[in-house]
């Protein structure tokens, strides 16, 4: 049971204040904005307690969304969820999750939250179900502007090509949109490889998200990879079928389809849903992404060398984009020398993170990059170079999906609809923890 | 213009401008005027000055500024209760409206109106509001209801609000279910006693029924609700457990959860054997992988459940080890928590790996992850014995690095190995000792001079090492200067004429320039113990250490069994019960597991309170006390011996004897109907009470499991047909002993240990006054009463005494161990003699081991530990020589037969619990056995090899 729901700035300000019980004075929101500016790095932020008043938070669009319990038996899962999707929620009504759209649509969140709870038990976080009731139009921050193309964040990176939209158009708020309808596939890699290039273990976890615009939309069909198995053992060995380990669906997809024809059938209310989530492990029917070949010695003059070699072992028309390797080195270190193999590409070292920083703005697939550094680190000893850890990776593989999933195609039901409605599909795969042991 | 303007406004004369905004005619103006007011209200300034404006506000047809104006009345009302009354009126005309949502939007704020004066006004509309057509009204009434029990829970009683709710759960939308659920749940929570939530087979149907089709939130109301009920027996459960399944594939972890909480739960009454146990085993690994790939945040919650679950059913996830391997971005608190699942996970089957990873993590940046990482190396090696030596070796490569923390770290865990694998892995003490200088961390420091003390005879130096952390021991924090302390003297110990200045120094440290006490103590007992009795001292200060077990940082059972029952709740985020952090008058009860498969009896059963009355009662309460006190003073004072089955013991010696001695052979099979009947009456607790010193407190614990407990434990007490009693030997001869001679014999009958004499007088005169006593021994067996020799011993009689035994005295390692130096005075003078005893009758009747426990003791005592014997014509086959073992408390715990040689699997266990367990091989048609006997204490095992020979050979 909640039983208050506050939304803060990152200064501490108050957005939004709703108390649902009774329980708890107002003053609770001082002593949590106390708390988690108090918190280090080591603590768990996730449940803060003070007397028997429990905070549970969840941080987004700069913003601090926090629920207050009392009741022990509330499930921090379930706050949390209702967390993520009140701030859903307000990004499919208002356009986007800042300061200003909540300070703009207060009364509209306010609306929404005395929906969605009533006396600290979730009723509802259904856009379809809430829009019944919701009375206040929301107010869009903006006009679409090319400014938006600044903060580009997931699909950025080739918003210049027409066949991709333009990332604004996951931040406009719904009501009064075109007719569009997104069909995403996010996938996040993780991979520890040993130091001669084997996959130690590799992990996707993978989501197809519909993001609606259309009011009102009758049944949508997306249809898979025909080839796609589901379970491990199933059809392994005969090579290039498409797996995944398992998956779950939104409980409003209809699976009628999908045994026989991969085909998920749904009603997308407006706002996004993640309509299907997967997860692979170990055998990925791609080698890993990069490949990196190191040589670590240490010269006459005590200076620690290391060259690396990166290969991206993407398909040719493939690239990735915001490449960084992050290389653990020695304590003590105080300079770099380097040498890069293309101008576009630079590293740095982080002396408090032990680190070495190589950034490579854009990997074409089937490539190699080459970098050498010079480390001057004081009192090197044989055994230093045993410090020289496991190389980091994280990057974004625009139009690739890691498990080899595909949308074949994505039909809406021929009757409704006025105009012409436009339909999206894209994909993109990200770093989780990408880690190449030395 | 949008609303941000709102939070602009501070100048001074605002209420005023806004008292003149409300009263405006245009509804637009209101509106906004409304929406600045709540604006001002979110930042926290006081606006209730402007109640009386908003609320005329409040009699409009314009939903949205309705709403506005509700949420003023929720935040201000409280603190103007004669004004809210105002508002009355136009809750109570709402709820009649024809639209459904202001008829729930006036039902909803009227509760959210925490003032007293109102709930009255509130019964009616809620009446009706509870029986409306429309489901979102009643939904919105049933969430009213839990309201308006807060703040008067008598009314709500009395208007007969709780029948109508409980109406609500056979609703036929299922969200007016989820919240009837929910409320009603709130509400029986206050009161603990009441059956409100009358959880039966036909709720639950429906409760099932409404799970399948109502929001994932209220599907998880209702799953929590699920959970609270305590199904008849294992196919019901069963049967929940079907229908519940499904839910783990949902996408809502809370949900998920939830069904997990449920599921742990309810598999408790499932028989393990049974199929589908396996399967939902199975079923329940994938959902709970698959909550790992969420945020860290939800991953650190997961992750505290998992590691609860790992606790108590590790089988779910044993082929999962994978997905706890750290990312080397996931925050430090995901970190540690994933390591510590890893340990609970790890096996023989896949320590390798976990190595490798631990090795790889030991390198790492962060000093807090790297320290548990080595730690965790050394809780490997401790849990699965076949790793120990690759986690040495591993963790002396990390000494190697001569990172200070890692080195530190290492030797810590170096020195719990050393405790578990005694002398085993010693050669690596020279590294060790290396590293003295670097060592600046208290644990650290106290755990290298354990070293060195404990194996001062190794070390050849140990003298200098220990007096150079002599030099500041004032400076050192007291677990340095205890341990600084002990080890000094076991050094002293050990190498007596070299560092009998050292041991001086240390002592006059500890004890007079110390002002702690705990120092200050333990020095003055070192000096004493020295100084009296150097052999004593030895004794005790390098007794044999017990091993350290397996899993130090285990929850503890019912506090585990408890959290499980709170899995996806803020209290498994702590692993705290709630009662540790919830405060307050709400009531917090204490959830259990339900009981195992078939059982189907209910846990508090009367017949336990019937038990736990008659155990609490004091004895002098109990008028036949004096009288059975003597009566029963020989045969009850075997209950002074120590350990839960002595007490069940005393209890059959109790009921026995009060019956009459011509029992005994009943005593196998009849005792627990016998038992049974006598449960209650006063004699048996007179029994109890009579011996002083097993007091009540050693009582309660078999008590709490109920009477019928503890006689099914007496069940398998004693069956004295079988058991061999060796013959009578001649312990002292007449010419020793001024003419008294004494032979005799020990025995074990019906759990008690005896001596039985037979003192015969071949000297002239009359003996009387017959007393003995017992040297220290191996076993502590002391005598349990006075030998009673009541009449005097004339000229040529003999006379038969029987001693009852314990082994609560005190111990001393004898040599053989089974030798026992005895005393015994007469009026003519005292004598001494030594006899030896047989082990066997120092074997317990509930020595017999599970398979498992067999299986895994067997592989868990070092191969060093194993003794072969030859057994020499013996021409029993192997059953009879089982059976006949069984007399004597050696149990056949299993049968194999493998090319015609029969292998019994039998374990036996000591009056010191001291487990021995055994491997007999028989080959048919050769009269030699061959005994393997293990034992952590190896030291009995010729010993009990003796007691072989002699029960199978007569």
């Amino acid at each position: 049971m909640i039983s208050q729901v506050f939304i803060l700035s990152s200064k501490g300000d108050r957005l939004v204040y709703k108390d649902f019980r009774g329980e708890i004075g107002s003053d609770a929101v001082g002593l949590f904005y106390d708390k988690v500016t108090a918190l280090t790095g080591d603590q768990p932020p996730v449940v803060m307690t003070h007397r028997n008043i429990h905070f549970v938070h969840v941080w987004q669009g700069g913003l601090y969304l926090v629920a207050t319990t009392t009741a022990a038996d509330s499930s921090p899962f379930a706050i949390i969820d209702f967390l993520n999707r009140l701030a859903a929620l307000i990004k499919d009504y208002c356009g986007a999750l800042s300061e200003k759209t909540v300070q703009m649509n207060f009364a509209l969140i306010y609306e929404l939250l005395d929906e969605m709870l009533d006396y600290g038990y979730v009723q509802s976080t259904s856009c379809d179900v809430l829009k019944n009731f919701i009375q206040t139009e929301a107010q869009s921050s903006r006009p679409f502007s090319l400014l938006d193309l600044a903060n580009v964040g997931l699909f950025g990176a080739d918003t210049q090509q027409s066949k991709v939209a333009p990332s604004s158009a996951a931040t406009r708020p719904l009501q009064g949109g075109k007719s569009e309808i997104f069909v995403d596939v996010v996938e996040r890699m993780s991979v520890v490889m040993s130091s001669n290039g084997m996959p130690m273990k590799a992990e996707v976890e993978g989501e197809v998200k519909v993001k609606c615009f259309l009011p009102g939309c009758s049944e949508i069909r997306i249809g898979l990879n025909e080839d796609l198995s589901v379970g491990s053992s199933h059809l392994a060995g005969y090579g290039g079928a498409v797996r995944v380990d398992e998956c779950a669906f939104h409980p409003a997809v209809r699976l009628d389809d999908f045994e026989a024809h991969r085909i998920l059938r749904l009603s997308p209310s407006q706002g996004e849903q993640s309509v299907m989530q997967y997860r692979l492990a170990d055998r990925l029917p791609l080698a890993p992404p990069f490949r990196l070949f190191p040589t670590i010695e240490k010269d006459n003059a005590g200076r620690l060398l290391m060259f690396f070699k990166l290969r991206c072992n993407l398909p040719p028309k493939s690239s990735a984009v915001n490449v960084s390797a992050s290389v653990r080195v020695p304590k003590g270190c105080i300079s770099l020398s380097q040498e890069l193999s293309s101008p576009d590409q630079s590293a740095e070292l982080q002396p408090h993170n032990r680190a070495v920083i190589w950034k490579i703005p854009r990997f074409p697939g089937g490539t190699q990059l080459s970098a050498s550094f010079k480390l001057d680190i004081p009192g090197l000893s044989s055994a230093s170079t045993l410090e020289v850890g496991p190389v980091g990776m994280t990057f974004e593989l625009p139009k690739v999906t890691a498990s080899g999933l595909h949308v074949r195609f994505l039909r809406l039901a021929p009757t409704q609809h006025r105009g012409p409605t436009q339909r999206w599909v894209r994909y993109v795969t990200h770093s989780d923890s990408y880690a190449i042991r030395i | 213009m949008t609303d941000s303007k709102y939070f602009t406004t501070t100048k001074k004369g605002e209420i005023f401008e806004l008292k003149a905004e409300l009263n405006s005619d245009k509804k637009e103006k209101k509106k906004e005027a409304v929406k600045k007011v709540i604006a001002s209200m979110t930042v926290g300034k006081d606006v209730s000055a402007l109640f009386p404006d908003v609320v005329n506000c409040m009699q409009t047809d314009n939903l949205e500024l309705k709403k506005l104006v509700y949420l003023y009345l929720m935040n201000y009302a409280k603190s103007q209760p004669d004004m809210a009354i105002m508002a009355v009126n136009t809750f109570v005309k709402d709820c009649e409206d024809p639209n459904p949502l202001i008829r729930a939007l006036a039902v909803r704020t009227m509760g959210c109106i925490r003032v007293d004066k109102i709930t009255e006004y509130l019964c009616e509309p809620l009446r009706k509001c509870l029986k409306d057509e429309d489901p979102y009204v009643r939904k919105t009434a049933a969430v009213c209801v839990a309201k308006l029990h807060d703040i008067n829970a008598q009314l709500v009683e009395d208007q007969g609000f709780l029948d109508t709710l409980k109406d609500l759960i056979s609703d036929s939308n299922p969200m007016v279910v989820a919240n009837a659920v929910a409320a009603l749940s709130e509400i029986a929570e206050s009161h603990p006693n009441s059956n409100l939530l009358d959880l039966n087979p036909q709720t639950i149907n429906k409760l099932l029924t409404a799970l399948n089709e109502c929001t994932e939130w209220g599907q998880i109301f209702i799953l929590d609700c699920l959970a609270n009920y305590t199904p008849r027996d294992d196919r019901e459960s069963q049967s929940i457990c079907e229908r519940v399944t499904p839910r783990l594939s949902h996408a809502n972890s809370a949900v998920v959860l939830s069904a997990v909480k449920v599921l742990m739960k309810f598999m408790e009454m499932l028989p393990k054997d049974l199929d589908y146990y396996g399967t939902l085993l199975k079923k329940l690994a994938p959902p709970l992988v698959t909550l790992l790939s969420a945020e860290p945040e939800l991953q650190y919650v997961a992750l505290r459940n998992i590691n609860l679950i790992v606790q108590r059913r590790p089988e779910i996830l044993k082929h999962e080890m994978k997905v706890f391997f750290v990312k080397y971005n996931d925050p430090i608190y995901v970190k540690l928590e994933k390591l510590d699942i890893m340990i609970r996970l790890a096996s023989q089957a896949n320590i390798a790996q976990v190595l490798a990873e631990l090795k790889e993590y030991a390198t790492e940046v962060d000093v807090d992850f790297v320290r548990k990482a080595v730690r965790a190396i050394g809780r490997c090696a401790i849990k699965v014995e076949q790793s120990a030596e690759r986690c040495v070796s591993t963790l002396l490569d990390l000494i190697q690095t001569k990172v200070n923390y890692v080195v530190q770290e290492a030797i810590v865990v170096i020195k719990d190995i050393f405790r578990k694998y005694p002398n085993k892995y010693e050669s690596v003490i020279a590294t060790l000792c290396e590293n003295l200088d670097s060592l600046d961390e208290p644990e650290a420091r106290a755990a290298m001079i354990w070293i060195v003390g404990e194996y001062a005879e190794r070390i050849d130096n140990a003298d200098e090492l220990l007096e150079s952390f002599l030099e500041g021991f004032h400076d050192e924090s007291t677990q340095v200067q205890l341990q600084l302390l002990t080890a000094i003297v076991k050094l002293f110990l050990k190498k007596p004429t070299e560092t009998q200045e050292l041991v001086q120094q240390v002592l006059s440290l500890a004890t007079q320039d110390s002002d702690n006490p705990d120092l200050r103590d333990r020095g003055y007992i070192y000096w004493r113990l020295l100084s009296t009795d150097p052999a004593a001292a030895k004794e005790v200060v390098l007794a044999e250490k017990p091993l350290i077990s397996e899993e130090t940082d285990l929850i503890e059972p019912t506090l585990l069994e408890e959290l499980i029952c709170h899995i996806g709740t803020l209290a498994s985020v702590y692993h705290k019960p709630p009662s540790a952090f919830v405060e307050g008058s709400r009531g917090v009860q204490h959830k259990r597991l339900p009981g195992s498969a078939g059982s189907g009896e209910n846990v508090e059963s009367p017949d336990t309170g019937s038990a736990a009355v008659a155990s609490e009662a004091p004895p002098a309460v109990i008028p036949s006390q004096d009288l059975l006190g003597d009566l029963l003073n020989l045969d009850l004072t075997p209950t002074t011996t120590t350990g839960p089955p002595p007490p069940s013991s005393g209890m059959q010696m109790g009921a026995m004897d009060l019956l009459g001695g011509g029992l005994d052979s009943l005593m196998g099979d009849e005792s627990e109907p016998l038992g049974g009947d006598l449960g209650g009456s006063p004699a048996i607790t007179a029994g109890f009470g009579a011996p002083p010193t097993a007091g009540p407190p050693s009582f309660t614990a078999p008590v709490s499991g109920g009477l019928d407990d503890l006689f099914d434990l007496g069940g398998g007490v004693g069956m004295p047909m079988g058991v061999y009693v060796p013959p009578k030997t001649l312990w002292l001869p007449a010419m020793k002993a001024k003419g008294l001679e004494i032979s005799g014999t020990f025995g074990r009958r019906a759990g008690v240990v005896q001596m039985e004499m037979t003192l015969t007088n071949k000297a002239m005169s009359v003996m009387t006054d017959f007393a003995i006593q017992f040297n220290r021994n191996s076993f502590g067996l002391a005598p349990a009463g006075p030998l009673q020799v009541l009449t005097p011993v004339s000229p040529n009689q003999s006379i038969e005494a029987v001693l009852p035994l314990n082994t609560v005295g005190p111990v001393m390692k004898m040599e053989p161990l089974n030798n026992l130096q005895v005393a015994v005075k007469n009026n003519i003078d005292v004598f001494y003699f030594s006899c030896q005893y047989p082990i066997s009758m120092l074997f317990v009747e509930d020595g017999k081991m599970e398979r498992q426990v067999f299986l895994a003791t067997w592989k868990d005592i070092p191969n060093e530990n194993e003794s072969k014997f030859q057994l020499n014509d013996c021409h029993l086959n192997a059953d009879a020589a089982s059976s006949k073992l069984q007399g004597s408390n050696i149990f056949t715990i299993a049968k194999r037969t493998v090319e015609g040689q029969d292998m019994l699997y039998q374990s036996m266990k000591l009056t010191n619990g001291i487990w021995v367990l055994a491997e007999l091989r028989a080959q048919a048609g050769n009269p030699n056995y061959t005994v393997s006997l293990r034992c952590r204490a190896p030291e009995v095992s010729q010993c009990v090899f003796q007691s072989y020979e002699a029960v199978l050979k007569n």
